[in-house]
C-alpha cells in the first residue's frame, strides 16, 4: 500500500522557519493519537473470564495430553496472563495518548507564544491518513492504524526512539551510509533556535493554561483516567500515569518555551543523561527485548521522565512489546492453543477505508467510521478555536466539548464499531475507526449539524444507536458545543443554567 | 424530570440534607438517606445539575477533592450513585475512597452551619448488591463509567470465593480510606468557583 507522507522534518531550524516546523512537531504530536488510538481499540481489555477459562479449558482438553488437575490449574495461570496483559497493555497505551494530547497543547502553546501565530490543527487533519510516515526522519518508517501486535509496537517504539537507530533492512537497500534522526533532535533544533533568535518575552495570545490559585477553572488537562487503570494478578489497582510528571506550561519567553518542549522530549523518550534502554535490534530484525526476572521487566533510571517515577513512552510500549513476546513465545509451546494475542485483539485491518466497508454494503459500519473521523476532526476544531478565544470559552470548549467528545463520543464509536464484520479478499474481518479526513467543508452546514446528521443516519441503519438520538441521553451528542469553521460559537449551547462561564 | 422539581438532589447515600430525601423517602434525618436521588447519569461530563457529579473515575484532581460539589450541569465528575467500592484515579487521595470523602465534607459542611445529621445506613458508603436491593433490581451494575475492570472483582477461578476475595479487597480499601482520611482532606486544596 502506498504510504502518504505526513511532512517533512528540517535539517535547520532558522527564524524564517520557525513557524512551519513548529507545525510540523505539531503535526508530529497529532499523529500520534489516532495511531496509538487504533490500537488502543483493538484490544479488548475487560472481556468475560469465565468464557476466557472455559475456551482455554477446552483447548488444553482437546490436546489429551496433561491430567485434568494440570488442565484446570494451567487454564486458569493463562486466563491470568490474558487478563492482566491485555488490560495494562491497554492502559498504557491510553497513559501515552493522555500526555500526546498534552504534547501537542504544549506545541501549540510554544508556536502561539513564540512564532506569534495559532496552530493550524485542521489542517494536519486534512491530510492526515494511513498508511502515513514521517518524511525525513532517518530511517523512514510505515506508521499503519493497526490493532495490536509485535510488529505495531516496533512502529510504536520507533516512533518514540530515543536514541537514532538503525534500519534493520538497511542491507537489502544497499545503503551505505545513512543519516540517523529522532523527534527529539528535531526539538533540540527548535530549542537552539529559540535560545538564539527569540528570548522573549512574547506578546500575550490565548493558550491552554494550567491550573493557578487565581481560582480561574481550567480543567483542560487529566492525568489519569480509569482508562489508564490496570489491575495485577491479585487485582490490586495499578495506575500508569505520576501526578508528578507534569501537565501543562504556559509559554511566556525563552525560558518557559524550552521547559514547555523539555516536558515533550522527556515524557516521550525518557532522561538520556542516565542509561536507559534504547531501540536495538535482534537477529530477527524485531526490537531486543527488556529482560524480565521474577515476571518483571528490569528498568533502567534513564527509562523514566524527570520525575523519576514514570516511565517514558519508550519505555511503556518497550514493556508491552517484551511481554507480549514473552506470553506469545510461551502459549506458542502449549499444544492446543491459538496466538496469544488472538484472546483479546479484535481481528481488524490494517489501514482500513471506508470504501471498504462501503465495497462490502455494510451501511452501519461506513457510517459508524464516518461518525468517528467527523468527531475526531471536531475535536481538532475544538481545540484549534481555543487558541482563539478567552479563558472562559476555553473552559467550556474543553468541559462540554473535549473531554466529552474523548472519554465518550469518540470512545463510543471506538469501542462499539468492532461488533461490525465485513469482508475484504475473502477475508473476514473486525470493523475498526478509520481515521481518515473528514471535510467539514464539504457542506453548508455547520459542523455539529454535520454530525448530528451522521449520528440521525447512524440510528436509521443501526437500531442499536437509536439512543443517541433520545432525549434521554442529550447529555452526549446534542450537548456538544456549536463551534463553526470560522471558530464562531453559537450561544447557550449547551443550555448550562448558571454557569459562571460564557462562551464568547 | 419531576425529580428535579420535587426532591432535593444529591449523589449517594448519607449525603441527603433533611428527614426523608433520601432515596427510599423515610430516612429520620440529614445524613442518613439512603441513596441517591441526582439524575442517574454514568459519568464525567454527563450530569444533569448542579451538585450531582459523583467522582473519582474520571475529571481533574480538584474534581475529585469536591465529590457532588460541581457548580453546573455538565460540569460534574463521575457518575451517581458512588458505590463504596469506587477509588479516586488521579491526585493525592489515588486509590482511596471516593464516598467517604464526600461524606467527611458532608460532615464538615453541616457542622459549619451548626446543621444536625445522622449516621449514614453504611459506614462506608453503599455496595453494588446494596444499590440492587434498594432498588429493585437484579445484576444491575452501577459503578459507572465501565471501570476497565471493576476493583470488587477478582481473577479467582470459583465465582463464590471471587466474589468473597473482592469484598475482602474493596473493605481493605475502605479501612484504609477511613484511617487516611484527615490526611485525604489537607491533602485538598479548597475549591475555588467561578472567576
Amino acid at each position: 500500500m502506498k504510504t502518504k507522507k505526513l511532512f517533512t522534518f528540517s535539517d535547520t531550524v532558522t527564524k524564517e522557519n520557525i513557524k512551519e516546523v513548529m507545525q510540523q512537531a505539531i503535526a508530529l504530536e497529532l499523529a500520534t493519537i489516532p495511531t496509538y488510538l487504533s490500537t488502543y481499540y483493538s484490544i479488548n481489555r475487560a472481556q468475560d473470564q469465565d468464557a476466557l477459562y472455559a475456551k482455554i479449558h477446552g483447548q488444553l482438553s482437546q490436546s489429551g495430553i496433561l491430567s485434568p488437575a494440570k488442565i484446570d490449574e494451567l487454564a486458569q495461570e493463562l486466563k491470568v496472563d490474558i487478563l492482566v496483559y491485555s488490560n495494562k497493555a491497554a492502559a498504557l497505551i491510553m497513559s501515552v495518548v493522555i500526555e500526546e494530547m498534552l504534547h501537542l497543547a504544549l506545541a501549540c502553546n510554544v508556536k502561539q507564544a513564540v512564532c506569534q501565530t495559532a496552530p493550524d490543527l485542521m489542517g494536519i487533519g486534512k491530510i492526515l491518513s494511513f498508511p502515513t510516515q514521517l518524511d525525513g526522519h532517518i530511517p523512514e518508517f510505515q506508521i499503519n492504524a493497526a490493532k495490536l501486535s509485535l510488529n505495531q509496537l516496533t512502529t510504536f517504539l520507533q516512533i518514540e526512539s530515543p536514541e537514532p537507530f538503525e534500519d534493520p533492512y538497511k542491507d537489502k537497500q544497499l545503503l551505505n551510509t545513512i543519516e540517523y534522526k529522532t523527534i527529539g533532535r528535531l526539538y533540540e533544533l527548535i530549542i537552539a533556535c529559540i535560545k538564539e533568535d527569540f528570548p522573549g518575552p512574547y506578546d500575550y495570545r490565548p493558550q491552554l493554561l494550567p491550573p493557578d490559585d487565581s481560582g480561574r477553572a481550567r480543567p483542560f488537562y487529566s492525568q489519569n483516567s480509569m482508562n489508564t487503570v490496570h489491575y495485577d494478578r491479585e487485582h490490586n489497582p495499578q495506575f500508569a500515569n505520576e501526578d508528578e510528571s507534569g501537565g501543562l506550561l504556559g509559554v511566556y519567553d525563552a525560558k518557559s518555551a524550552i521547559e514547555a518542549i523539555g516536558r515533550i522530549i522527556e515524557q516521550g523518550e525518557g532522561k538520556s543523561d542516565d542509561q536507559q534502554h534504547i531501540l536495538e535490534w535482534g537477529e530477527n530484525k524485531m526490537p531486543v527485548p527488556m529482560e524480565i526476572v521474577d515476571g518483571k521487566a528490569v528498568f533502567w533510571k534513564g527509562d523514566y521522565d524527570d520525575t523519576g517515577k514514570e516511565l517514558a513512552h519508550f519505555a511503556k510500549f518497550l514493556e508491552v512489546y517484551t511481554f507480549g513476546g514473552y506470553y506469545q513465545e510461551k502459549f506458542s509451546k502449549i499444544h492446543g492453543l491459538d496466538d496469544f494475542f488472538s484472546y483479546f485483539v479484535y481481528d481488524t485491518d490494517a489501514n482500513p477505508k471506508i470504501a471498504d466497508y462501503t465495497a462490502s454494503n455494510n451501511k452501519a459500519l461506513a457510517l459508524c467510521s464516518e461518525l468517528g473521523n467527523a468527531v475526531f476532526a471536531y475535536i481538532l476544531l475544538m481545540i484549534e478555536t481555543c487558541y482563539y478565544k478567552d479563558e472562559s470559552t476555553q473552559y467550556d470548549l474543553f468541559m462540554y466539548g473535549i473531554h466529552k467528545s474523548m472519554i465518550w463520543l469518540l470512545s463510543e464509536v471506538g469501542n462499539k464499531i468492532n461488533k461490525y464484520t465485513y469482508a475484504k479478499d475473502n477475508e473476514a474481518y473486525r470493523g475498526a475507526l478509520t481515521f481518515e479526513p473528514y471535510s467539514f467543508e464539504q457542506s453548508s452546514l455547520r459542523p455539529k449539524a454535520q454530525i448530528m446528521n451522521l449520528v440521525d443516519q447512524l440510528a436509521k441503519a443501526d437500531p442499536g444507536w437509536i439512543w443517541a438520538t433520545q432525549n434521554k441521553y442529550d447529555s452526549y451528542f446534542p450537548a456538544l458545543p456549536d463551534v463553526g469553521l470560522d471558530y464562531s460559537i453559537i450561544a447557550d449551547m449547551p443550555k448550562v443554567p448558571s454557569t459562571p462561564y460564557t462562551h464568547h | 424530570m419531576s425529580e428535579l422539581v420535587n426532591r432535593e438532589l444529591h449523589v449517594c447515600m448519607g449525603l441527603n440534607s433533611c428527614k426523608n430525601t433520601g432515596y427510599s423517602g423515610n430516612n429520620d434525618c440529614a445524613g442518613m438517606g439512603d441513596c441517591s436521588t441526582a439524575v442517574g447519569h454514568p459519568c464525567h461530563t454527563l450530569n444533569e445539575c448542579k451538585g450531582q457529579g459523583g467522582c473519582g473515575i474520571f475529571g481533574t484532581t480538584e474534581e475529585f477533592c469536591h465529590p457532588g460539589q460541581n457548580e453546573c450541569r455538565y460540569q460534574g465528575s463521575c457518575g451517581v450513585p458512588i458505590l463504596s467500592s469506587r477509588f479516586m484515579a488521579q491526585g493525592p487521595n489515588k486509590g482511596l475512597s471516593v464516598w467517604q470523602l464526600a461524606r467527611i465534607r458532608f460532615e464538615e459542611k453541616r457542622k459549619e452551619n451548626d446543621e444536625p445529621f445522622g449516621e449514614a445506613p453504611q459506614p462506608y458508603g453503599p455496595s453494588n448488591d446494596y444499590v440492587n436491593t434498594l432498588r429493585g433490581t437484579t445484576g444491575q451494575d452501577y459503578s459507572s463509567c465501565g471501570q476497565s475492570g471493576s476493583r470488587s472483582c477478582s481473577y479467582i477461578n470459583n465465582p463464590a470465593e471471587r466474589k468473597v476475595a473482592a469484598d475482602l479487597r474493596v473493605l481493605k480499601m475502605e479501612q484504609e480510606s477511613a484511617e487516611k482520611l484527615p490526611e485525604s482532606l489537607s491533602n485538598c486544596k479548597p475549591k475555588k468557583n467561578g472567576y
